[in-house]
């Protein structure tokens, strides 16, 4: 299998005023290609930093992350923008849907940031396969937690990103919402050929996935 | 798919989501604002320009003591200005054994270009308006001129040589001046029969007045073509300088308008400001997203700044039409008030409401609208991230160039501009700083105080950098606000004051010493009123520290013609009424011989400094004098005025006469004929004409400036609604909180107040303050009043301010203390 992600000595470290506080240390990775990794750990273990600092959403205090065989750190941040578009897509624990748009503009969003004239066509089919086509005038207030879940799942493939990013995805929702979109995400997963990252604390979710690793105290066990 | 249709769509999916009501709505104020009085005051300031235009009858004059000059008329014909003549001289008229020195105007044809002149077929009859003068062989003439000689309508009146058909009595000339020509009892003929009259000889004292009208720039081309032709005796006629007290009215009104035009802008940009605030506060989450989705900073950048042009142009597009409804509106209203011939709205000035809109959004937008591309992709993990706030100088900086560059547009002056910006900003900074101290020092009271103002005190200390921001943002409004409540009650009381009811409209020349006990006592009889006599000795300034005043004097100097004609020398051991002295002193504690007050625009022209040495010649003789100090008259008071006034015991010696004002009503009018009957040497001069056509126009400026004001403070109102709905979001996620921790509506309903109260209170202290430097320096530097503090305010201002700001406040926040709280935040 191909190295799709790595990472080098990584760390994150931020000023507080008692001092220099570590939130990662010496994390190094190897992530192939279609692989489906959970990153687990207790609250403050420093899981959601790791998934920031692996989509290129922050840049690492020490050590690097090389995504495709590319520096992360060597790019500036629209450099990694310009990546997050082409590869990456991102559920998060609370949805993160824009409040004005509806179901449909969500996740035509992406697509048309890339450019793409089939937005609407391809968003109405992607709303389509997580069940929501009689959802698409909706605005998230007018959605229910599970349904906003399934939209940003949408949202997250319509792009048919190489690598999906989730932080904590069933998080806010209940346990039988949860597990169907958790069936979602790897139905949608496995369709689409998707490298998968999750952060989680839920051993169920944790269990799906190919490889779990686990975070302490900003250290990999 | 393009940035360009991709904003527009998140514009429209915004809109339609509503998060652009309150920035939309601001804007619109803004906009309807700006361009209804950019419409209203460009209107105003083109129909005053007419108006004063009347005040000359034309739009240029040439006053001259030659006949025209070859190719004027040439010249002013291909341009295609048209042209017209006047003549004017006086003329002792002899009828049934009665003698009348009277002014005589010939006009031509076309005379008069702008404005109309008015007469009545008898004594009763009604006025009429007339475009033209009498025709030839016949002439109008006062109604004075008739009693005098004993003449009716259609008797015949012989003016030199040339005997004339009475047809009308004449009641109104527009451009009547204030020099003895004008003032003696007009007698109005037509151009052609001149000749015959035989009495313009070489050598006569005529003034002619060489007139135009036209467009302005062929007008301005003509003048340029004019200067350098000018003979010495040649000039053309300014209405400031020509006609002062009306010049100096409407250079005041200009600038109020253009006063309240920066008021309003101040009060847009400080509405665009804090919504921008809000938008860009409820687009980081957004931002966000989009960042994760891959867009650039630039990107982000343009999005964003083409959604906010695209909404400027829409909203500007609202509000000009807006703009010009409502000055459509303002304008039906007062029609009644301004003169039938309104100009019409004029396209530039549309536009410049467009711009200035545009301007003032791109100005205080642009500095949030920057943060947005600041917004970190990490805030979709981590909430709590806030992009860096744009730096203070940048934020400040940008939006005191914005309103320097209008306020200089509006003023023209740099100077004048620096100073007030300079003046506003540091009293500003002082203040914020004060604030910034005041809002520390409460913390130290936070245990002390009960639940209710420690929650209300609390709110505002939390986010001190945001409450500075607020308060300065509403302070500013409401200074804009009273900024025009005091410059219009002031601008409006000085002209009171300048033409009080029963302000002398008649002045009485060369009466004689031994006249003035009778004199004084018939005009007292009549008027019941002690008028003040003034000695009047005619001489003539010729040097100035031993050198001829003529090397003062150049071509196009001011002081040009005090120097050529005799001035009327005064003395008087007191300063007259309306004078002030601006450097040396007066002679109220030793009054010396030999000491004398020069006026301050004729000292400035002639370079006259204090202790300069002046000599002067009366009659064969002469005299010399110092400069004991220099003075301000308002010559817009229709009082004696005077170049050169002595110290007690300096020209009594020389031969004097004196004069007066005073006040006659048009049913006292027949007075004159038994003065002039009784006291034959004496010389009336009638200024009510003149008096009743400047009060006309000061009326309709005082209501037009109390309509502009009215909408200046209905945008500050609407304004200051806005901004505080701009900061409710925070403060509905708190209450929200609060509620769910089990607050009671009450306690809620107490903390709300409180807090607007205590921001209302600090923005009104504050705005009074700033309002009160501003007017001293706007007084002193441009608007040229005297300045009285206002104490009424200092209580008013902060009390309002806290009322109404708590008010809204409160009504903005009910539904968090009636809605569910969970309701209320999932609203947010």
């Amino acid at each position: 299998m191909n190295c799709l992600i790595e990472t080098r000595n990584l760390g994150k470290t931020v000023a507080t005023s008692s001092g220099a506080l570590h939130i990662l240390t010496d994390i190094n990775l190897l992530i192939n290609a279609g692989e489906s990794l959970a990153i687990i750990g207790a609250s403050g273990s420093g899981k959601s930093t790791l998934l920031g600092l692996l989509a290129g959403l922050d840049a690492p205090s020490a050590g690097e992350v090389i995504l495709q065989g590319k520096s992360l750190t060597a790019l500036d941040e629209d450099g990694r923008a310009k990546l997050r578009n082409q590869l990456i897509g991102f559920v998060f624990q609370s949805f993160q849907l824009l409040p004005g748009l509806t179901a449909l503009e969500n996740v035509m969003l992406p697509l048309e940031l890339s450019g793409n004239s089939q937005a609407k066509m391809i968003a109405t089919e992607f709303l389509e396969r997580v069940e929501l086509k009689h959802r698409l005038t909706h605005t998230p207030k007018q959605l229910s937690g599970g349904e906003q879940q399934r939209v940003a799942l949408a949202r997250a493939f319509v792009t048919q990103p190489r690598i999906l990013f989730a932080d904590e995805p069933t998080g806010n929702l209940d346990q039988k919402t949860g597990a169907h979109i958790i069936e979602l995400l790897f139905q949608l997963n496995l369709e689409n050929q998707t490298t998968l990252i999750l952060v989680t604390h839920d051993p169920v979710l944790a269990a799906r996935c190919q490889r779990s690793i686990t975070l302490e105290a900003g250290r990999l066990l | 798919m393009n940035t360009f249709k991709l904003a527009l769509r998140l514009l429209v999916r915004d809109y339609r989501s509503g998060e652009l009501s309150i920035l939309l709505i601001a804007l619109i104020i803004a906009v309807t604002g700006s361009s209804a009085i950019s419409l209203f005051a460009d209107r105003l300031q083109r129909t005053m320009d007419t108006q004063a235009a009347e005040f000359l009858a034309a739009d240029l004059v040439v006053s001259s003591s030659t006949p025209l000059v070859d190719g004027w008329q040439e010249k002013a014909t291909l341009l295609g200005l048209k042209q017209a003549q006047t003549v004017e001289f006086t003329s002792v008229l002899i009828e049934h054994e009665q003698l009348l020195l009277a002014g005589i105007k010939a006009v031509s044809e076309q005379y008069p270009l702008r404005g109309y002149l008015k007469n009545s077929d008898s004594d009763y009859a009604t006025e009429q308006k007339r475009l033209q003068g009498p025709e030839p062989t016949k002439c109008w003439v006062e109604k004075r001129v008739l009693s005098a000689l004993g003449l009716k309508l259609g008797d015949q009146l012989t003016v030199g040589e040339k005997p004339l058909t009475i047809s009308h009595i004449i009641t109104y000339e527009p451009d009547k001046r204030g020099d003895m020509y004008s003032l003696s009892p007009r007698v109005m003929m037509n151009y052609a029969d001149l000749p015959a009259t035989q009495i313009i000889q070489p050598g006569s004292h005529v003034h002619y007045f060489f007139q135009y009208a036209g467009d302005p720039k062929p007008l301005l081309d003509f003048k340029a073509w004019l200067k350098p032709q000018l003979n010495p005796s040649q000039r053309i006629l300014d209405l400031h300088e020509d006609r002062p007290e009306v010049g100096g009215a409407l250079t005041r009104a200009e600038r109020y308008l253009g006063l309240s035009s920066i008021v309003v802008v101040l009060i847009a940009g400080v509405a665009i400001a804090m919504t921008t605030r809000r938008y860009t506060e409820r687009h980081f989450d957004a931002a966000a997203i989009l960042r994760c989705l891959g867009c650039t900073q630039s990107k982000i950048l343009s999005l964003y700044t083409i959604q906010i042009v695209v909404l400027g142009i829409t909203a500007c597009t609202i509000g000009c039409f807006f703009g010009w409804l409502a000055q459509a509106l303002l304008m039906q209203v007062l029609h009644s008030l301004l003169p039938q011939q309104l100009a019409p709205p004029s396209w530039l000035s549309l536009s410049f409401g467009f711009i200035t809109g545009m301007v003032i959004l791109i100005g205080f937008a642009l500095p949030p609208i920057l943060r947005l591309q600041q917004v970190s992709a990490l805030r979709v993990l981590r909430r709590e991230l806030q992009p860096l706030p744009a730096s203070a100088w940048f934020v400040y900086g940008l939006a005191t160039s914005i309103i320097g560059i209008l306020i200089w547009r509006y003023t023209h002056d740099l100077r004048m501009t620096t100073t007030i910006i300079g003046s506003g900003l540091g009293s500003l900074m002082l203040l914020m700083l004060l604030v910034y101290g005041l809002l520390s020092y409460s913390r130290r009271l936070l245990p002390h105080l009960n639940l209710t103002w420690r929650f209300g005190l609390q709110n505002l200390l939390q986010e001190r950098q945001a409450s500075i921001s607020q308060i300065l943002a509403f302070s500013i409004t409401l200074m804009a606000m009273v900024l025009s409540l005091t410059v219009k009650n002031d601008l409006i009381d000085n002209w009171k004051q300048q033409l009080p009811e029963n302000a002398p409209n008649h002045f009485a020349l060369n009466i004689f010493t031994e006249q003035l006990p009778l004199i004084q006592q018939d005009i007292k009889n009549l008027t019941q009123n002690d008028s003040q006599y003034f000695p009047v000795v005619s001489g003539r300034l010729i040097k100035i520290n031993d050198a001829p005043v003529q090397q003062r004097v150049s071509k196009e100097s001011e002081g040009k013609e005090a120097t050529e004609r005799d001035l009327s020398l005064t003395w008087s051991a007191t300063l007259p009424k309306d004078n002030t002295i601006l450097g040396g002193n007066w002679w109220t504690k030793d009054p010396k011989p030999g000491l004398v007050s020069v006026e301050q625009k004729l000292a400035d022209n002639l370079r006259i400094k204090l202790d300069d040495v002046l000599t002067f010649s009366i009659g064969s003789e002469q005299f010399t004098a110092r400069v004991g100090s220099l003075r301000k008259v308002q010559w817009e008071t229709m009082q004696p005025n005077f170049y050169m006034i002595f110290s007690p015991g300096s020209i009594e010696n020389y031969a004097h006469t004196y004069m007066t004002s005073f006040y006659l009503s048009p049913q006292q009018k027949n007075f004159l004929n038994s003065l002039v009957k009784n006291y034959p040497s004496i010389t009336v001069l009638e200024v009510d004409l003149i008096l009743s056509q400047f009060k006309t126009i000061l009326a309709q400026l005082t209501t037009a400036i109390n309509y502009l004001f009215y909408l200046a403070l209905c945008a500050g109102f609407t304004v200051l609604f806005a901004a505080v709905y701009a900061t409710l979001d925070q403060r509905i996620y708190r209450g929200a909180l609060m509620r769910t921790l089990g607050a009671s509506s009450s306690l809620l309903n107490k903390t709300h107040v409180l807090e607007f109260c205590l921001l209302g209170l600090i923005s009104g202290v504050l705005a009074i303050i700033l309002a009160e430097v501003v007017t001293i320096v706007l007084y002193h530097y441009v608007l040229h009043l005297t300045y009285h503090p206002s104490f009424w305010l200092w209580l008013i201002v902060p009390l309002s301010a806290a009322g109404v700001i708590s008010l809204t406040g409160y009504w903005g926040l009910r539904d968090v203390v009636k809605k569910a709280p969970l309701q209320v935040l999932q609203q947010l």
